[in-house]
């Protein structure tokens, strides 16, 4: 195994699960890309290693969030069945898929995620007479530091909410991604979750999701251990990483960073799509 | 819970990030070997997330919530279906 390759690998998981965490997000919409892109692997196997990226920054990364207690866990389990489902309905679809659909969908998906970079994320509104929709018991509270005080919040519209999941859940397993970027503002509108919330939440819920179609990546031979180790590694490190540079820099600066790398790489990967080769492998 | 959830998940993912590290390196020298430790580390880390459904599922259980159990225990079986029609669909 090519130790050269391995190291690059090693450290593009770092740089992007860092970058991906400082919005917590896992690195995997920018893994997949610059895999194939620049690493010139297969669509499947960019998108098994990324899986596996997306469980290791979700497993890394949760512990602080559930100490917390920002991650709502019963949510969690209840929008985890929409997810799990979504995937294997991806999983059952992605030999079915032309891989040239795949790279223009995930170009779409990175286009997507750009314009979400501009979108506001606010707390909802304490509705004071709004009816309990959920009868499970998933309204709660968490301790909002910058406010000093619990604050109490609903959850609303979950069948919404669930229909969503299965959307993220679906294009998490056809892409390699976690859907983060898809399950965020799902979670900050559809269900109105405070944004801590929904962020805790979701880093939280991306770790099954991606569990749920790595499993048939990996029994179908598409995790690549020379791969997947380093990228799964560094992922670890970035995750972790990225949580303390978050203070650091600048949250403008930082998305309008996002936003010019996702509409570089979302053009390569529409050229993909059409075949069009834009950094030649060394042949 | 959270708590439980919040070790398992921190020390699972520190065995499995071992695992890895030794394989990899182990690699440079004994590629077969090192290979399988790496894999193990790699199938650990596929395997966390329904771990930690199931550790999910244990309490809800020893909570005497059993809707909540039921819907851990579908959640897991999805994960189930899923590692076994991989299986099946082989590839390549």
């Amino acid at each position: 195994m090519d130790n050269g390759f391995a190291l690059w690998l090693f450290a593009v998981s770092v740089g992007t699960s860092a970058l991906g965490g400082m919005l917590g997000m896992a690195g995997g919409i920018f893994i997949v890309p610059i895999l194939t892109i620049f690493g010139h692997l297969d669509f499947h196997v960019a998108a098994g290693a990324s899986l596996v990226s997306v469980i290791a920054c979700s497993c890394g990364s949760a512990a602080p969030f559930l100490n917390q207690r920002l991650t709502n866990v019963r949510l969690a389990i209840v929008l985890e069945t929409a997810t799990t489902l979504g995937a294997l309905t991806g999983v059952l679809l992605a030999g079915a898929v032309p891989v040239s659909f795949l790279y223009f969908l995930f170009g779409a998906i990175m286009f997507l995620s750009a314009k979400q970079m501009f979108a506001k994320r606010k707390d909802p509104l304490l509705k004071k007479n709004s009816v309990a929709i959920s009868g499970l018991g998933l309204d709660s509270s968490y301790p909002d530091r910058g406010l000093g005080c619990e604050v109490a919040y609903r959850v609303e519209r979950v069948p919404m909410g669930m229909m969503l999941m299965y959307g993220a859940g679906l294009i998490s397993a056809l892409l390699g991604i976690g859907s983060g970027v898809l399950k965020i503002p799902a979670m900050d509108t559809a269900l109105r979750l405070p944004i801590k919330v929904s962020s805790a939440t979701s880093n939280f819920m991306i770790g099954v999701t991606a569990a749920a179609s790595a499993g048939a990546y990996f029994m179908r031979g598409d995790i690549v251990t020379a791969i997947a180790g380093p990228v799964a590694l560094g992922s670890v490190v970035g995750a972790i990483a990225g949580a303390r540079i978050l203070i650091v820099v600048s949250n403008r600066k930082l998305r309008l960073a996002f936003v010019v790398i996702l509409i570089a790489l979302g053009i390569q990967m529409l050229l993909a799509a059409f075949g069009i080769q834009v950094i030649r492998s060394a042949a | 819970m959270e708590g439980l959830v919040a070790l398992l998940l921190r020390y699972g993912t520190w065995i499995a990030s071992i695992a890895i590290g030794c394989g990899l390196a182990l690699a440079v020298f004994d590629s077969r070997l090192g290979t399988h430790v790496a894999t193990a580390g790699i199938a650990l880390f596929i395997l966390l997330p329904s771990l930690r459904v199931l550790l999910m599922l244990v309490v809800f259980v020893r909570e005497r919530d059993y809707r909540f159990a039921a819907i851990a225990a579908l959640v897991l079986t999805i994960i189930l279906v899923g590692i076994f029609l991989g299986k099946d669909t082989r590839r390549s």
